[in-house]
């Protein structure tokens, strides 16, 4: 290895060189494989030590491949990262060090490592041109290895005496390679006559040397494959002569001829007779192999080594095997087994599958292998990304789709297939039979996946283009496969499985508008002939189906988040559908406010859109304050956007990381899921000035006037803050708009501000039922301004006739004088109707300015005393007090209450004419403080 | 105490000082000349500090003192600095910046004074001057600058024992009383009716809204006590605890042979947190007092002229 450093570093650039420099490892890669696979196959019980030791042993010549790379590129920070990975990775293959003796090529990386660095060391020019990381990483690379090389002093200081020595097993590698390279362009026969030899000796050989260049075989072979397979040509040629030497190689040696057949397009046209020959007697040997799935084996094994995959398929199966289910178990378990590792290709496996599948279709080995294959399929389908953020190519996604429902259908088909994730994996009975099959894998769970690959598609496609809706035209397929899951459950599945697929269907229900049975309750016929037919061929209304499902849910299902989710999509659906009533009574009694930020975040958005969606239907329904009050917590925090999982806020990037990004976009709903972020504000805000404005007139000279919503305020504020007002534009501009208007008791303007053309467009017209919510919204906007106009000036009127003000606000009389009557019960207006004349007569009882300071100094005054008193109770025995008098009284009191408290009755009724006096602050005062109250007074 | 005489040439000057510069809240000052003779202190003149802003920072008060009061010797003048006096609005002086000048006019020279003016009451119809001293007790606390809790309690001192007033005497020279009725004879009769007036709504607001924000000052400082005296506790409970278990460890330890924990400062570990100064408490308590007082009188004063205007009608009609 040495030697061949000192060479390849030398002429990186030049092509020729650097074919020399990876013929020979390939080259070597082949001996080594054979000698590996040839002590397989005569020694096969030793053969799980030996894997053992050959993965670490890979592991190691693995970095020490690497930590050579950047040697040569002088990637110091990356030699210093390496280094520690190979100790880490040496540490762990301690006991196979010990059994072994510490393997040569770590004690020469070792050594040449050092030579290396001091030489880098003592290069000052060298030195000063690195950059600091660079820099740094050297001077710490070097103690570090100054330290760790005491370790193997004994060892480092014998190889370099003789560093040919243990190199020994290595050159014979370069030479044979030297000379096979030379091989591409003509058959050396002195190559030949060397290699002849190799087996023998590679036998014999210390074993870590083969693996380590096994190990270097494979890294080489996936970065070169052209070179490469060149190199395998001359190879397999090479081995053929072999073959006649050795018989026990055989199987082997086949998969090399398998390797040399495909590639011999690409070999010289005079080999090829020659390879002819070869190949057939190959294919003899392949016969005689006992072992056939050790050969196929050793075969899948190189096909790793990134061969065109798809050539191989027809030797999947010797020619002439019996195909039968053994054997195509068989080899699905090699499949299988390469599954998950490291530079496997998963898309070849794919294939490999469908080509499995195939075989044991046109052999007709039974539904059960095709079932088994299926699963595998789907499995690896959904492998195929191992980043959990990445989303399915389109057209894994179809045939994902498709594998699906030709698994449905024979699972259809065949009721005599038992399918669960609970068969052992031994008693699984796939073979044709009288007894029904038994195969392990869950349907369900590969179909819940499919669901989360179909949101994870929607998330990652730009909502806006035309590939949306043609992915969301899917939605129709993974729907129905759905369905049908749900019904091969029904018959089949135990009760939690049909719970599961009944919430997938319920999750795809909840938030679509049930367009039809909509039409059907106002008594409409479907416009055209084909929607009509598309009528007939759905089945029952949304609304029934979520009924039926969730029911199912409720009263079965055992895991608390089935059912929640559950709940919130049954309520969601109601109050879609405008049954506020049954969405609301339903949210009171799932006593979900109470608990659900215990719930994980999913179900948390799921939650904010469910009260969301209510807040919309209360709005529908006119109950102006339950919307209010419903959409206040998502609205109030500024954060609707992020709360609803409808998109990720800005300004919150610098607070998260990339980690917390990724898993918050996964949160994300998918856009034919959204609600409309507009009118969701617009509904808020026209309810809490429907609800503000009249409530600011009426409290318009208090000095602790609370807000209903901040919000609302906050848009006002901004309105007045504008130094020019022009028309409305925006949504926001136009209720501000209209709530000034109100605010003057204008009802019109009002009206003309909030439902207009762009308002409509913008946001009304996105109601279903968009002429019921304007009609309900302008006698809202009567109503309150008729409130308002009366609180903000009934100071002018002596009285005024209703009969006016209904003219005023267009109302009928009986409804003003409910409003009117309403408001004098409430007290918030203080007048009195006079029947006969039908007037509203004022009686101007309001407090003045005075009065009114002199209760908020009252108040006031009530919460100093409070705030003193709650001094005094700590103080009690702790602290000597501020005024003697008090702390004396205090103390005693505390006496007093524990030794007698049958007094404290006493305490109380002397408290009684107190409580009269100031009112509600001093019920909550604890008998103590009577008691010190009472002492007190007892002391003046 | 030292009774105390104002000759009226001070009030005059003073009433004038402030209808020339004071304009609602605004607070004018001067400064008070005069002599103690005898046992009593006698006060001739005063003058009025310059209002100055904040941009002319070169102005040198104390050197425009000096001067003045130079001045006022060439011209015979008493020139011992013996006070100072302040207008107020609506009674509110008991503050911060009144206690610590008063503070170091009284270190200073002992028997000074400091005269409050009342320009709105003086207004209704009665002339409204007080004159105040720090109390000794309040003098010892000032001194010691410790506004502790404790050494508030020690000192017993209330917001009632914090100033004292003195009694007043105006002596007028004839002059003076010339001039005062010549002024009489002057003045509209409107104003020698302002006395009478009904209107009190006006007054008793602003005072009521004086008091209310002092009482929010009173609930703030309340509050930050009471968090002191929480964490007081909590610290009081942690430190007992520490020690407790302390003693159990060294009892063990000694039970096993070793030495005892060597004893370390626990109130280094455990340091007392601030206790909030009280003296602002104080001093708001006090200003709620006077506030209170001051509605008091106003308001007796006007049931009484309510009273009168009522049998007034009654025997007119």
């Amino acid at each position: 290895m040495s030697r061949f450093f000192a060479t390849g570093s030398d002429s990186e650039s030049e092509e020729s060189s650097s074919a020399d420099e990876i013929t020979p490892k390939a080259t070597g890669t082949t001996f080594s494989k054979q000698a590996l696979l040839l002590s397989d196959d005569e020694e096969d019980t030793k053969r799980v030590v030996r894997s053992a030791k050959d993965k670490r042993f890979e592991e190691l010549t693995n970095i020490i491949k690497t930590i050579r790379n950047a040697m040569k590129i002088r990637d110091m920070s990356k030699c210093l990262e390496e280094f520690e990975q190979l100790y880490r990775a040496f540490l762990k293959s301690k006991t196979i060090v010990d059994k072994e003796g510490v393997p040569q090529f770590y004690i020469r990386l070792l050594a040449d490592l050092e030579d290396y660095l001091n030489q880098l060391w003592e290069d000052k020019e060298g030195k000063k041109k690195m950059n600091k990381n660079n820099a740094k990483a050297l001077s710490t690379l070097r103690q570090k290895i100054r330290k760790y090389n005491k370790d193997f002093e004994t060892e480092i200081v014998s190889y370099k005496e003789n560093p040919e020595q243990s190199a020994e097993e290595e050159e014979k590698d370069d030479i044979g390679s030297a000379s096979s390279s030379k091989s591409d362009d003509d058959e050396d026969v002195t190559a030949k006559s060397l290699m002849k030899k190799k087996p023998q000796e590679e036998e014999k050989k210390a074993p870590e040397a083969s693996k380590f260049l096994k190990g270097a075989a494979d890294e080489e072979s996936e970065s070169e494959e052209d070179e490469e397979s060149e190199d395998w040509g001359s190879d397999s040629v090479d081995s053929g002569g072999e073959s006649e030497d050795n018989e026990g190689a055989a199987a082997s040696l086949a998969v090399v001829f398998l390797k040399k057949a495909q590639d011999g397009d690409k070999q010289p046209e005079r080999k090829k007779d020659d390879r002819r020959k070869r190949h057939k007697k190959m294919e003899q040997v392949d016969e005689e192999a006992d072992e056939e799935g050790e050969g196929e084996e050793g075969g899948w094994e190189k096909v790793k080594g990134g061969v065109p995959l798809v050539k191989e398929k027809p030797k999947m199966f010797a020619k002439g095997t019996e195909i039968n289910n053994a054997v195509v178990i068989k080899k699905l378990n090699e499949i299988l087994q390469a599954r998950g590792k490291k530079g496997t290709d998963r898309s070849a496996q794919i294939e490999l599958f469908h080509a499995l599948a195939g075989i044991s279709n046109e052999n007709n080995l039974g539904e059960g292998i095709l079932v088994k294959i299926k699963f595998n399929i789907i499995a690896s389908l959904y492998d195929y990304n191992t980043n959990l953020a990445a989303f399915m190519k389109a057209e894994m996604w179809k045939k994902c789709l498709e594998c699906i429902d030709e698994l449905l259908d024979i699972l259809f088909e065949n009721s005599n297939i038992f399918i669960g994730e609970n068969i052992a994996e031994d008693s699984e009975n796939l073979a044709i039979s009288d007894q029904p099959f038994r195969v392990r894998g869950c349907i369900l769970t590969l179909v819940e996946r499919m669901d989360e690959e179909f949101t994870k598609i929607m998330q990652n496609t730009d909502p806006h283009s035309q590939e949306y809706v043609d992915n969301l035209k899917d939605e129709g397929r993974v729907c129905g496969i759905i369905d049908r899951l749900l019904q091969y459950l029904e018959s089949k599945g135990s009760t939690e499985e049909v719970c599961r697929v009944y919430l997938r269907r319920i999750m795809h229900t909840y938030y679509k508008f049930d367009y039809k049975a909509h039409r059907r309750s106002l008594g409409l016929q479907g416009e055209t002939k084909s929607e009509q037919d598309q009528e007939e061929s759905e089945g029952e209304d949304s609304a029934i189906i979520m009924d039926r499902l969730c029911k199912f849910i409720y009263a079965k299902d055992r895991t608390d988040r089935i059912r929640t989710c559950a709940i919130l999509c049954h309520i969601y659906h109601h109050a879609l559908h405008s049954r506020w009533y049954q969405a609301r009574d339903l949210m009171l009694m799932s006593h979900l406010q109470d608990n659900i930020q215990h719930a994980d975040p999913p179900v948390q958005i799921l939650y904010n859109r469910t009260m969301v969606q209510l807040g919309i239907c209360a709005f529908r329904q006119g109950m102006i304050k339950d919307a209010h009050n419903a959409l206040l917590d998502i609205q109030s925090s500024g954060r609707a956007k992020e709360l609803l999982g409808q998109g990720l806020l800005m300004r919150n990037m610098q607070e998260r990381n990339a980690e917390q990004e990724k898993i918050e976009k996964r949160r994300q709903v998918p856009f034919h899921m959204h609600i409309n972020l507009e009118l969701l504000e617009c509904v808020y805000l026209v309810s809490a000035m429907l609800l503000e404005i009249p409530y600011m007139a009426a409290h318009e000279f208090d000095a602790r006037r609370r807000m209903i919503s901040k919000q609302f305020h906050h848009q006002l504020r901004v309105g007045e803050r504008q130094p020019l007002l022009g028309p409305p534009e925006s949504m926001r501009e136009h209720v501000v708009a209209a709530s000034k208007a109100m605010k003057m008791g204008d009802w019109r303007t009002c009206h003309s501000f909030i439902i207009n053309e762009k308002m409509n467009s913008k946001v009304w017209d996105l109601f279903p039922e968009t002429q019921r919510v304007r009609e309900m919204l302008v006698r809202k906007i009567q109503e309150e301004s008729l409130r308002t106009y009366l609180f903000t000036y009934s100071s002018v009127y002596d009285s005024i006739s209703m009969a006016t003000l209904s003219e005023m606000f267009e109302l009928e009389l009986p409804t003003v004088h409910s409003i009117i009557s309403k408001m004098i019960i409430n007290e918030e207006l203080m007048a009195s109707l006079d029947q006969p004349t039908q007037t509203v007569v004022m009686h101007r009882t309001e407090p003045t300015s005075l009065q009114n300071m002199t209760l908020q100094l009252a108040e006031k005054l009530g919460g100093l005393v409070e705030n003193n008193e709650r001094v005094f109770d700590l103080k009690q025995g702790v602290y000597g007090g501020y005024f003697n008098r008090d702390q004396k009284g205090g103390y005693q009191q505390k006496q007093n209450y524990q030794r007698a408290p049958d007094q404290r009755g006493g305490y109380q009724q002397k408290q009684g004419y107190q409580r009269d006096q100031k009112g509600g602050y001093q019920q909550r005062q604890n008998y103590q403080r009577g008691g010190y109250r009472n002492q007190n007074q007892s002391s003046y | 105490n030292l009774p105390f005489f104002i000759t009226c040439l001070v009030v005059l000057k003073i009433i004038k000082h402030y209808q020339e510069e004071g304009q609602g809240s605004e607070v004018v000052q001067g400064v008070l000349l005069g002599l103690v003779v005898e046992d009593r202190l006698e006060i001739t003149n005063c003058f009025p500090f310059p209002q100055h802003t904040e941009d002319d920072v070169d102005f040198d008060e104390v050197q425009y003192q000096m001067e003045m009061m130079r001045s006022l010797r060439h011209v015979n003048i008493d020139h011992l600095h013996v006070g100072w006096y302040q207008s107020t609005y609506y009674g509110s002086f008991v503050s911060r910046a009144l206690l610590d000048s008063q503070f170091s006019y009284q270190h200073a020279i002992e028997e000074s004074v400091v005269l409050i003016y009342d320009p709105i009451k003086t207004a209704q119809g009665s002339l409204c001057l007080k004159a105040y001293r720090l109390t000794p007790k309040l003098m010892e606390i000032c001194k010691e600058k410790d506004f502790s809790p404790e050494a508030l309690k020690k000192a017993c001192i209330g917001y009632e024992h914090m100033l004292e007033e003195v009694p007043i005497v105006i002596k007028n020279s004839h002059l003076i009383n010339v001039l005062l009725l010549d002024l009489q004879e002057k003045s509209t009769v409107a104003d020698k009716h302002e006395l009478l007036n009904l209107s009190s709504s006006n007054h008793l607001e602003k005072s009521l809204q004086l008091l209310m924000d002092r009482v929010d000052g009173m609930s703030q400082e309340i509050v930050k006590y009471n968090t002191y005296c929480r964490n007081l506790t909590k610290q009081q409970q942690q430190k007992q605890q520490y020690l407790q278990r302390r003693q159990q460890e060294n009892t063990q330890r000694q039970s096993r042979g070793e030495p005892p924990l060597p004893e370390e400062d626990i109130n280094k570990m455990f340091k007392p947190p601030q206790a909030p100064p009280r003296m602002d408490t104080l001093l708001i308590a006090g200003q709620v007092n006077n506030y209170c007082q001051n509605i008091k009188a106003f308001t007796s004063q006007n049931l009484g002229k309510l009273f009168m205007a009522e049998a007034l009608q009654g025997h007119s009609s």
